[in-house]
């Protein structure tokens, strides 16, 4: 089981954020989100079309070939709006 | 270096006097208050989405980098997540240090990077209901400007 966290306006797109189990086929960052493309297009089509930052348990990651571990935390950033 | 998030309303003027009591080495203390406007069409209010536990440390990286770079010795950031009505303030920042000018230096640099680079997300609320807000071409041009400052 992983963690999957949408934030911003991905929240509301995202079913849920929520503990997933990933199928066998997607082993890496890159496939994960080639899945929630498949899986939620309207939320995968919101994150191609901006600039999405991926967090994995709470540092920056820009390798998308890394390999998910058991109980990773992975989250998905859209640009950031705050002050 | 005090940082913090907030779902409540808090009051700037309490949170600056706070900060700065008894710092009497210090010679300046600036800060910043940005405020939930309501304009026209009427914004009924904001709501700033975070990721808890990622959004402080971020901010602390943030107020850190700032604070080495002007040589400033103390800052202050309170942001408010949640749901927040016109007329609250959002942010505050707020920054001690000897000197003027360094101060008015880290307060603004500071604002600049909470524009673009904090993990905050805000959505404003209209009369055609609820939009997320990009960062502005302006904020990033901002940014872009306090990145160049005095390195």
């Amino acid at each position: 089981m992983v963690k999957l966290v949408f934030l911003g306006k991905f929240r509301g797109l995202a079913r849920d954020n929520a503990e997933v189990a990933l199928p066998a086929d997607v082993g890496t960052l890159a496939e994960l989100k080639d899945w929630i493309v498949r899986r939620d297009p309207a939320l995968g089509h919101a994150m191609a079309a901006t600039q999405t930052q991926v967090i994995v348990n709470q540092s920056v990651v820009r390798d998308f070939s890394r390999r998910i571990c058991e109980a990773d935390e992975i989250a998905f950033l859209p640009p950031m709006s705050g002050g | 270096m005090q940082v913090r998030l907030t779902e409540l309303p808090f009051d700037p003027q309490h949170e600056e006097a706070a900060f700065s009591a008894g710092r009497s080495e210090m010679g300046a203390l600036v800060s910043f208050v940005g405020l939930c406007r309501g304009e026209s069409p009427a914004v009924r209010g904001l709501h700033i989405d975070h990721y808890a536990g990622f959004t402080e440390k971020e901010v602390t990286r943030l107020a850190q980098d700032v604070a080495a770079r002007f040589d400033c010795p103390d800052l202050l950031v309170v942001h408010r997540v949640g749901d927040i009505l016109p007329g609250e303030a959002i942010v505050l920042v707020a920054a001690l240090s000897r000197h003027r000018a360094n101060a008015f230096d880290a307060v603004r640099v500071l604002m600049d990077y909470l524009k673009t680079d904090a993990p905050l997300w805000k959505r404003e609320t209209g009369p055609d209901g609820a939009r997320w807000i990009e960062p502005r071409a302006e904020d990033l041009a901002r940014r872009a400007e306090a990145e160049g400052k005095r390195l």
